[in-house]
């Protein structure tokens, strides 16, 4: 009822201001000024009736205020007032502002980054029409693993069975990594060979995602059909950015792919990174196109044994998920019926394409998104508490300006208030400048990031998310800050706190801060512990036993397939190239594989083991790389019984393998296997001869158990992407200029897709350490941010005591106190500080450390070297920290001291 | 009785200026001296509550205000009821009395 009137006689006074208060105070005088009257009616002396009247009805200017406050607009009003003091209060502290600015801005940063990595990661659609409408097909093998991949023959089959509730089937293959014949792609445009990512797609893929494109066309759905039919290519956006540098002069170019020509029609629209999470597509080409990969073969598109279409299908308008697994559900055993796959169910399922969408297998990022926000979590607490002490630090000062203020009137809502938007604006401005900080760190992590050879995903755009994410930890740390400090400095008795002139700072404030401090050391301390960890776990797995010795060698990949050599013409230049840089001086022994270990991917080969009987659901499957002789002798992977290949093994000859001890152990169960056969899946005319059995060495990552691995001669399985392996008696990389001109030599323009040292490629491979790098990077970034804003809190508040005494200590050296006493009377007060907080610091790492022990690799979560260090150096630090102080304490010169103030 | 107008009854300050009102339109002043009298001498409200309550009674349409001269020829901002405001004073009124009677009932029946 009488909302309307309120409002608008608010707003009246909020606009008209000067009027409103104008009329109140005439209204308000004229009542003083009446009851006077009255009491000079009454025989009161002018003076007298003045006083009365102020002392009965109220002042003039205490009364207005009460009226005012009592209105709703008032709040805007002098929130509007405080907002403009606090502004000139920050201005008048140029140095205060800085460093509470800086230390959130960093606390911010951190978060904003973090937070922006796991959002991009875990929680944002893809950039296309109706994300959430998208789904892909898998047989589900349990709980968190399933079989995402299907052959052409059952691709046709869902895609025409499913008509009423997918609007859209798609089917794609990942280029390169699951192909059959090469592992790493290179798109040759101008004689210059770049690697790519491919990935090959049905026509319909751009119109079902719904995006258009950023130059030139994509796909479209009359393409791909026809096997080889249309030589057309798509580059992602950012692979045009970084390895064309935006030169639209690329459209209508002929690129090579394995040595075939295909035109580059277009490119994606920015911020499309393909639709799989992780890894990045750089180029998309039509599913036909895959005789590319499989060396003109066409078995992919009727094959039924060739599983590596992933289908994704877009829900049609109004069908839930639901609907649709109810539809696929007759499908799934019809399909088991007619295309049998062992180990794989047969309840066909429709499951979001959202992330993590595709990672198959219980998947790790949500417990590291969840460690790393907890970290920087614990680090924008530290900035929190900095900025508080900070706070209380110059609240000190304040009490004087904060007593003079509530006697004149300000209630103490209101005081809290104007320290609440001081800390706000504070913590905007953190808020803002931390933006700036996290977009520049990870852009520096991006540029980190392409130090591998896969393509993850590292682009980590700044969005509405993040924007509301940072502002949102602002107004968190703010009100805490504030909040906090505002209660210590308006509590408490106004009349003690002037007449004390705000000199001497209670001993509860002094105590509240020495806590923060403590806090902080604790803190820090959690985060220099689990960051050790990281880096502890990162050395371990450095020195782990390899089963290889990466040292000396150099690596250089090959793919003379692209500039269109035959198998032959590749045979006799690979042989060519071994005998040449075998001969040049200093090195040790040369091979060649298609594979390197702990690299981007995985060779693996489902097998059948005459005389084996599988258990139930039981698949036969071991990695497998191809090698020339001598691969053993220059990895150092010791031969431990049998022999190695030989030039003589080739296609001519009987099939030869060598096996490592975990596929003896789980095959041959200890029994010699040397003599004994198996057969590749697809290949049952050739059966293979074991005729060695090999260490085990690392292949896929560095700390699963081992997996059975066979290995073949290169000249029974050639693939024309192959690394040459060098072992060198000096350091590797000085033998590379010798080799890249004896490549040139036997085929000028041959591609060298990279030349690295093998330890480079362990250090930073997708499958060697560069998890265990990036994790031991990240976590030491925020232990150092950690470390930073604790010593600054120590040396603060311990400069502040130092201060506030100055007076005392200077009394203390004038009556013959001795100055190493002083030293140690100011010294016990930070040993104190730190030692709480090292305890507690210890305790949060335990805490947080439970987290952790499932990303660390040869240490424990509670590895007591770790704990020990890092306490030490923490110690040491802020026992620095606390000494500064301390010791200009110990030369206070009492004249000086005493004549202070 | 209470004797500082916080300690009032919740609300009973709106009525008991609406009540006063009720006669003729009235300035601030006028008021608390009204009031005065009327509890013969309990209520002396400060300007400050006095006040407050106007703008809130304005705000609420229950009373209005007009700046007009005193008999002692000085301006001053009148209040009078409104309409809506005459109504609240007469539905209060009877709350006010089935109030005090039951709470006299209750008082007495020990």
């Amino acid at each position: 009822m009488s909302l309307l009137p309120t409002v608008f006689g608010g707003l009246r006074s909020l606009f008209r201001n000067k009027r409103v208060e104008k009329e109140l105070d005439d209204e308000l005088r004229g009542f003083l000024d009446m009851a006077a009257e009255d009491k000079m009616k009454q025989g009161m002396s002018p003076k007298e009736a003045l006083r009365s009247v102020r002392l009965e009805r109220g002042s003039l200017e205490v009364s207005r205020e009460v009226v005012r406050a009592a209105a709703w607009e008032s709040i805007v009003e002098t929130s509007w007032q405080d907002l403009r003091f606090a502004a000139r209060m920050l201005r008048k502290h140029p140095g205060f502002t800085a460093v509470a600015v800086l230390t959130l801005a960093l606390g911010i940063g951190a978060n904003t980054a973090i937070f922006t990595m796991v959002d991009t990661l875990l929680f944002r659609p893809l950039p296309v029409r109706n994300p959430h409408d998208l789904t892909f097909l898998t047989f589900p093998r349990d709980a968190s693993h399933f079989e995402p991949q299907f052959s052409s023959p059952e691709f046709r089959q869902i895609r025409d069975q499913t008509s009423g509730v997918f609007s859209d089937v798609e089917a794609m293959v990942l280029g390169g990594l699951s192909g059959p014949a090469s592992r790493s792609d290179g798109l040759t445009v101008d004689a210059i060979t770049r690697p790519a990512q491919p990935l090959f797609v049905t026509g319909n893929f751009f119109q079902m995602l719904g995006i258009r494109p950023y130059l030139g066309r994509l796909i479209l759905p009359s393409e791909g059909n026809i096997p080889g039919g249309d030589p057309v290519v798509v580059l992602s956006f950012r692979y045009w950015k970084t390895r064309f540098h935006s030169d639209s002069g690329v459209i209508n170019k002929i690129a090579f792919v394995n040595g075939h020509p295909v035109t580059i029609v277009g490119v994606a629209p920015k911020g499309f990174l393909g639709p799989t999470p992780l890894i990045e597509m750089e180029v998309y080409l039509p599913l036909g196109m895959m005789t590319l990969e499989t060396g003109g073969s066409t078995a992919f598109l009727s094959d039924v044994g060739t599983c590596d279409l992933i289908i994704v299908a877009r829900l049609a308008p109004g069908v839930s998920i639901e609907r649709a697994n109810a539809a696929l559900a007759p499908l799934g055993p019809q399909l088991a019926k007619q295309y049998p796959r062992p180990g794989v169910g047969t309840s066909l399922q429709a499951r979001p394409l959202r992330p993590p969408g595709l990672v198959n297998g219980p998947n790790p990022l949500p417990a590291l998104a969840a460690l790393f926000l907890i970290l920087s979590g614990l680090v924008l607490a530290l900035a929190c508490l900095n900025v508080t002490n900070l706070s209380l630090v110059r609240a000190a000062g304040r009490q004087r300006e904060m007593a003079v203020r509530a006697a004149l009137g300000g209630t103490r809502p209101r005081l809290i208030r104007h320290l609440l938007i001081e800390t706000i604006l504070v913590a905007l401005f953190g808020a803002a400048a931390g933006m700036i900080v996290g977009t520049f760190s990870l852009r520096a992590l991006s540029s980190a990031a392409t130090v591998t050879d896969l393509p993850l995903v590292a682009e980590f755009p700044f969005n509405a998310h993040v924007f509301v994410y940072a502002l949102s930890i602002a107004i968190v740390a703010a009100v805490i800050v504030g909040i906090i400090s505002a209660l210590r400095v308006s509590s408490g008795n106004l009349s003690n706190m002037l007449r004390q002139g705000g000199r001497s700072s209670t001993a509860r404030s002094q105590r509240m801060r020495t806590a923060l401090v403590a806090a902080q050391v604790g803190g820090s301390l959690a985060l220099l512990i689990i960051a050790g960890l990281f880096a502890r776990s990162l050395r371990s797995a450095q020195h782990s036993d390899l089963g290889f010795d990466p040292k000396n060698i150099l690596n250089v990949a090959l793919d003379p397939g692209e500039i269109g050599y035959t198998q032959t013409q590749g045979e006799d230049f690979y042989n060519q190239l071994r005998s040449r840089v075998r001969a040049l001086p200093g090195v040790q022994s040369v091979s060649l594989a298609t594979l390197v270990p702990l690299g981007d991917s995985v060779q693996g080969n489902d097998i059948t083991i005459p005389g084996y009987t599988p258990q139930r659901e039981e698949q036969l499957h071991a990695d497998y790389n191809a090698l020339s002789p001598d691969y053993f002798k220059t990895m150092k992977i010791a031969v431990l019984s049998g022999r190695d290949f030989l030039d003589s093994d080739t296609t001519l000859s009987p099939r030869v393998a060598l096996i490592n001890e975990a596929m003896a152990e789980r095959f041959w169960h200890g029994a010699n296997p040397i003599g004994r056969n198996f057969n590749r899946s697809g290949d049952s005319q050739h059966t293979i001869e074991i005729v060695g059995v090999v260490r085990n060495s690392r292949i896929e990552d560095p700390y699963s158990p081992y997996s059975p691995a066979f290995y073949v001669p290169i000249l029974q399985s050639y693939s024309s992407a192959q690394t040459l392996q060098i072992r060198t008696t000096g350091p590797p990389q000085a033998i590379a200029p010798e080799v890249l001109a004896v490549i040139r030599g036997i085929a000028p323009t041959a591609p060298v897709l990279h030349v690295r040292t093998m330890t480079d490629a362990v250090n930073n491979g997708a499958g060697g350490l560069f998890l265990f790098n990036l994790g031991a990077e990240l976590t030491a970034a925020l232990g150092l941010l950690g470390l930073t804003l604790a010593v600054v809190g120590i040396y603060g508040v311990m400069a502040y005591a130092v201060g506030q005494r100055t007076q005392e200590i200077g009394v203390r050296i004038a009556l013959g106190a001795q100055r190493t006493k002083i030293l140690w009377m100011i010294s016990r007060q930070g040993l104190a500080i730190v030692g709480s907080g090292l305890a507690l610091g210890l305790l949060v790492a335990l805490v947080v450390g439970s987290f952790v022990g499932d990303f660390l690799v040869g240490i424990g979560p509670r590895d007591p070297l770790t704990y020990i260090s890092t306490s030490i150096l923490l110690s040491f630090v802020a026992l620095t920290a606390c000494y500064i102080p301390a010791r200009r304490a110990m030369r206070v010169d009492p004249i000086v001291a005493l004549r202070y103030e | 009785m209470p004797e500082k107008p916080g300690d009032l009854v919740q609300g009973t300050l709106d009525m008991l200026i609406l009540k006063t009102l009720a006669l003729q339109p009235m300035h601030g002043y006028g008021i608390a001296v009204r009031l005065e009298q009327m509890s013969q001498g309990v209520f002396r409200l400060n300007a400050g509550s006095l006040f407050v309550a106007f703008q809130r009674l304005q705000r609420a349409g229950l009373i209005k205000s007009e700046w007009k001269a005193t008999e002692n020829s000085r301006r001053a901002k009148y209040y009078a009821l409104t309409d809506q405001g005459r109504k609240r004073l007469n539905s209060e009124k009877r709350e006010w009395g089935k109030q005090v009677a039951a709470i006299a009932r209750i008082l007495e029946a020990s």
